[in-house]
């Protein structure tokens, strides 16, 4: 109990120094979610040093408009919200029209279909897991990731996205439904261990 | 139904815990990179700043160079009256001009001579502004 207020207090006191721009609580800020940013950035698809540009971009941004993050939303969610549309708007500007739209609909790598992961030998299951994300669309694999790994709830992922609750729970429905149809043979044994 | 609603939800753990487990590369020196880019951005706006200020102050010279060339060359009985009298009542009441600065400028003559004090109050404003900027504006800034 008594450990839970002092860590509440240490929080709004690093947010304190935060929003007052101080460059240690700053540093602590990136260290803490540089690789949710990079992730984001490197599911919608951008290469490397594109994905570092957006990182940036995001994190200048997130300096600037520190001052006035109001506590209302979680700071990741705030965050997510930055990378996303830096990394939106960077695909807007940098792709053509319609490679744009196209680029959304696809896969971050390789086949357009989905691997059936037919054997978990010598792989672990994350990467299993990891590489079937990977091979959705997008969009899908980016509300998946929301939900499941970062723990989002649909209104945040709705918000992150600028899309419509229902569009993030048709995604979050398609996007789960591929991985289980794809990851059906590799857990098969630990899904259906429990019948 | 049940035993699909157990696997179900045993699917949903299993594939977060996996997601979870998942660490995204990151380019090693990337925080100090950042932080260097940051302080190179807060050089660039503080000296944007200060850029515009001295922009402002040419201006405010100019334009009070201005103004007082085509007073002067306008209404130069009027300016040389409202200085005189000026000039005459710091000369006149000497050691009591502070206690009697209310009566010394009345609302009468700021509102006869509303533009002459108007420009007054701005360039004094800006002093002002300039003055406090100079003593603790840096601090302020880097703070």
């Amino acid at each position: 109990m008594v450990e839970k207020i002092w860590e509440k207090r240490q929080k709004k006191k690093w947010l304190r120094l935060l929003r007052s721009g101080d460059h240690k609580a700053f540093a602590e800020f990136i260290e803490k979610y540089k690789e949710t940013v990079f992730l984001c950035c490197r599911r919608l698809g951008l290469r490397e040093d594109e994905a570092e540009g957006v990182a940036s971009e995001t994190f200048l941004a997130a300096y600037k408009a520190i001052g006035r993050y109001g506590s209302r939303a979680e700071l990741s969610t705030w965050l997510w919200t930055i990378a996303y549309r830096q990394g939106i708007n960077y695909l807007r500007k940098n792709r053509k029209q319609g490679q744009f739209e196209a680029e959304l609909d696809e896969q971050v790598v390789g086949s357009k279909e989905p691997e059936p992961a037919t054997s978990i030998q010598g792989r672990e299951t994350e990467k299993i897991v990891w590489d079937a994300v990977e091979r959705l669309p997008r969009l899908w694999a980016m509300a998946v990731i929301l939900y499941y790994r970062e723990e989002k709830s649909v209104a945040d992922i709705a918000k992150i996205m600028q899309i419509k609750e229902n569009t993030v729970k048709t995604y979050l429905f398609r996007g789960r439904d591929k991985l289980k149809q794809v990851l059906a043979s590799a857990f098969e044994e630990d899904i259906d261990g429990g019948r | 139904m049940v035993a699909g609603k157990l696997n179900d939800d045993k699917f949903d753990e299993m594939l977060g815990q996996s997601l979870r487990r998942h660490s995204e590369p990151v380019p090693a020196d990337f925080t100090e990179r950042m932080l260097r880019q940051i302080k190179e951005a807060e050089q660039r706006q503080i000296l944007a700043r200060v850029v515009l200020q001295e922009r402002l102050s040419l201006a405010g010279c100019i334009v009070f160079g201005v103004l007082a060339a085509v007073g002067i060359t306008v209404f130069p009985g009027r300016i040389a009256g409202i200085l005189r009298s000026i000039a005459a009542g710091f000369a006149e009441r000497g050691g009591a001009y502070i206690d009697g600065i209310g009566q010394s400028i009345s609302i009468e003559t700021v509102r006869s001579e509303w533009q002459l004090y108007t420009i007054l109050a701005l360039v004094l404003g800006f002093a002002l502004y300039c003055f406090v900027d100079m003593l603790v504006g840096d601090r302020l800034r880097t703070a």
